[in-house]
């Protein structure tokens, strides 16, 4: 997606260009039949047409000088001519996935291919230059100096299922609440001089790019009263002579969703693995509660002695205490490792995760008859990330070692976790094993989905686990080992590197 | 009772990876009155009871004890410890998940008990009787043996012979026959045995010489 989005300008370029061609075919972009263009919205005035014929040219211009290329190829523009560039806003493509704080740019956009010229042709503009938003792929408006809605595109009427013309004079907090309060209050740092604000469309291409816009990652509410993920963008600018601000509205569902999806799944996986481990947690929890029962019953006939033995009674309340204590531990690692939260990102300290897994895994190491041995680092810097996840992915591989020396002589049940940091400065973790290992080309075919070598396992646990690594900026591979096994290898930049604060998602 | 089974000697070894487990279980038996010691790891133990066999006296019995066993332990595992232990020191296992393969398994080899965790204070005790009069048995047993053994040896490779033909139900003469002398040097070599033996009569000597066949009352020199 991501990669997508670096090509907005492009897009948006090419947008433009097809805003300006002929109707290829009605049923073309399978747009619902209310955003025709010939019956939504009047012909655009001359002056206007004489514009957008020049914004066409400067756009064609603009994208092939584009360092990313022409984005889509404009394959009607060909045949286009400024008489019938009244017919063609639904011919704009509304699969462009839009980023809107890319949107901005667009006034850049449009500045520099509007000519400067024509000035008595600008007031017209004024009227119309919203109407070049008709066709965005992208929720806007314009707010005026109240937040009351003055004119929305036929993409924010759809977003917010308005009727035609239904949302203009709406207050803005009505469709992303408490949007205006947030921007009363950041009015200093949004630096809006009402005397001098950024012309809409207006600014000549030497001006400085823009105010600072103000980006909101919120919920907004439909006619309806339904709520969305979205993103919105607002912009200073000068409307009709006044101060106002430009908006737009991104729908986020979809990454929302993807990116709950995908929690969901990491969740699933994670609770799947620890199932695996049940047996043995079982007996991690029965240990305490052996220790707890047998010093009571110790006790009691402690006490029963003649004179009774009190300080050996002492020793043990002390002992049952402990005892409690590491049995509550082991409950809270266990609900710590399922639960469901969202994604939080904090100072880790790595070798801590490590022994956390270890000390999960330790009676199945001795069930397995596994040797499993820790070497961490002592004085490793702090990374960033989100602790459950890493100790699932840390879970994973050595839970992965253990499957992979189960059919190894005895003595070569030898598993080792490492901790240490790189000589570029990275964080490394290393589970290695003693197993059989595999064939180099199935080293990068496990971390495909669904490519298992378990009988019943489901062949997510290295994918997800991968993408939860590269989600923290860092790297999940595995090497064979030059004698005997493999070796999976994570790293993970460290905490005072600025890079890892702009967490991803 | 207690003060009885601490002057007597009897031990009850612990052998659980598991401090606070190994702890706790100590504390239990303790408080029943037996000497306890406790390991950590298997082969400690395994090296400890070695240790203290090859220092015993080489025809001294060991006293009667017995181990309460984790199964699951990292450096050996509990069944594969019993099996380098003898009738003297039966064992009582533990365990957090047994499976009835592994409870059968432990019980065919000898085990004198297996029980899960957490265990109940009067089961645990039972079973350490339990064990510790198998054991003790085990030790009156090779006692006797010993006993036998060294009686057995006091005999000449002659009358040895005798015994072997007389207790398996040959008349003197047989025997004279059959190792080429006469009927009264077999007779004086017959009361000869019978008084080394110290056996009052045939009958007895028989008994005496099944108990002491199992480990071989095959001719060997009497050094």
């Amino acid at each position: 997606m991501n990669i997508a989005l670096l090509a907005v300008p492009a897009a948006v370029a090419a947008c433009f260009v097809r805003l300006l061609s002929p109707p290829r075919r009605a049923m073309h972009d399978g747009l619902p039949p209310r955003f025709d263009a010939s019956t939504r919205r009047p012909a655009l005035h001359q002056s206007t047409r004489r514009l957008l014929w020049r914004a066409k040219s400067a756009a064609r211009a603009l994208e092939s000088a584009s360092p990313a290329g022409p984005a889509q190829p404009p394959a009607a523009s060909g045949s286009s001519s400024p008489s019938n560039a009244s017919h063609t806003s639904h011919a704009c493509a509304p699969a462009v996935t839009w980023h809107a704080s890319r949107a901005v740019r667009w006034k850049e956009w449009l500045a520099r291919v509007l000519p400067a010229s024509h000035a008595q042709q600008r007031t017209h503009a004024y009227l119309d230059s919203f109407s070049l938003l008709e066709c965005a792929p992208v929720a806007a408006f314009v707010l005026d100096a109240q937040g009351q809605v003055m004119c929305a595109n036929a993409h924010a009427e759809r977003l917010f299922h308005g009727q035609q013309g239904q949302l203009s004079g709406l207050g803005i907090d009505m469709l992303v609440p408490h949007l205006w309060s947030a921007v009363q209050r950041d009015a200093q740092s949004l630096q809006v001089e009402p005397a001098a604000p950024v012309d809409m469309f207006r600014t000549p291409p030497s001006a400085p790019a823009a105010a600072p816009a103000l980006t909101r990652e919120t919920r907004a509410k439909r006619r309806d009263g339904s709520d969305f993920p979205a993103q919105v963008v607002l912009h200073p600018i000068a409307w009709q002579g006044a101060s106002a601000m430009l908006g737009f509205v991104c729908d986020r569902t979809e990454s929302y969703e993807l990116k709950r999806d995908r929690q969901e799944l990491a969740h699933l996986t994670r609770v799947s693995t620890l199932g695996e481990l049940a047996g043995s947690l079982a007996h991690e929890l029965n240990q305490p509660l052996t220790a707890i029962l047998s010093n009571v019953q110790a006790a009691q006939r402690f006490i029963e002695h003649d004179p009774p033995d009190l300080a050996e009674v002492r020793d043990i309340l002390n002992d049952i205490v402990d005892d409690s204590c590491r049995a509550s531990e082991v409950i809270r690692r266990i609900r710590a490792f399922v639960k469901k939260e969202e994604l939080e990102l904090v100072r880790l300290d790595i070798g801590g995760v490590l022994r956390d897994v270890v000390q999960l895994v330790h009676s199945d190491a001795i069930v397995r008859g596994v040797h499993l041995s820790l070497d961490v680092d002592e004085h490793l810097p702090p990374v960033r990330g989100d602790k459950v996840q890493l100790q699932q992915v840390m879970l994973n591989l050595i839970v992965n070692a253990f499957d992979a020396v189960r059919d190894v002589d005895p003595l070569d049940r030898v598993v080792t976790a490492f901790a240490g940091r790189d000589r570029d400065g990275m964080i490394r973790v290393a589970v290695r094993d003693r197993g059989h290992g595999m064939s180099a080309d199935r080293l990068e075919r496990i971390f495909k989905p669904f490519v298992t070598s378990k009988a019943q396992g489901l062949g997510l646990g290295l994918s997800i686990s991968r993408s939860i690594v590269e989600m923290h900026r860092g790297r999940l591979w595995a090497e064979k080992n030059s004698d005997q096994g493999m070796t999976f290898h994570v790293t993970l930049p460290p905490w005072n590197e600025p890079a890892t604060a702009r967490a991803t998602e | 009772m207690n003060a009885a089974q601490c002057e007597l000697g009897v031990t009850v070894y612990v052998v659980d990876d598991e401090e606070c487990v190994r702890r706790a279980l100590s504390r239990l038996i303790h408080s029943a009155g037996y000497r306890v010691e406790a390991y950590g790891l298997a082969r400690e133990f395994l090296a400890q009871v070695a240790a203290q066999r090859s220092a015993a006296l080489p025809h001294s019995v060991p006293e009667p004890a017995c181990v309460v066993l984790d199964v699951q332990m990292p450096d050996l595992s509990g069944l594969e410890l019993q099996r380098e232990l003898d009738e003297t020191l039966p064992a009582v296992f533990l365990t957090g998940h047994g499976d009835i393969a592994m409870t059968v398994g432990a019980l065919k080899a000898g085990a004198a008990d297996f029980l899960t965790k957490p265990v109940r204070d009067a089961d645990l005790l039972h079973a350490i009787g339990q064990a510790l009069a198998r054991s003790a048995a085990a030790v009156q047993q090779q006692h006797e043996l010993r006993e036998l053994q060294s009686r057995l040896e006091r005999l000449t490779p002659r009358e040895r012979e005798v015994m072997q033909l007389v207790v398996l139900g040959r008349l003197n003469k047989q025997v004279a026959c059959e190792l080429g002398t006469v009927e009264k040097t077999v007779k004086a070599h017959r009361a000869r045995v019978m008084q080394k033996m110290e056996v009052g009569s045939l009958a007895e000597l028989v008994r005496v010489a099944d108990k002491v066949a199992q480990p071989g009352l095959s001719p060997k020199p009497a050094s």
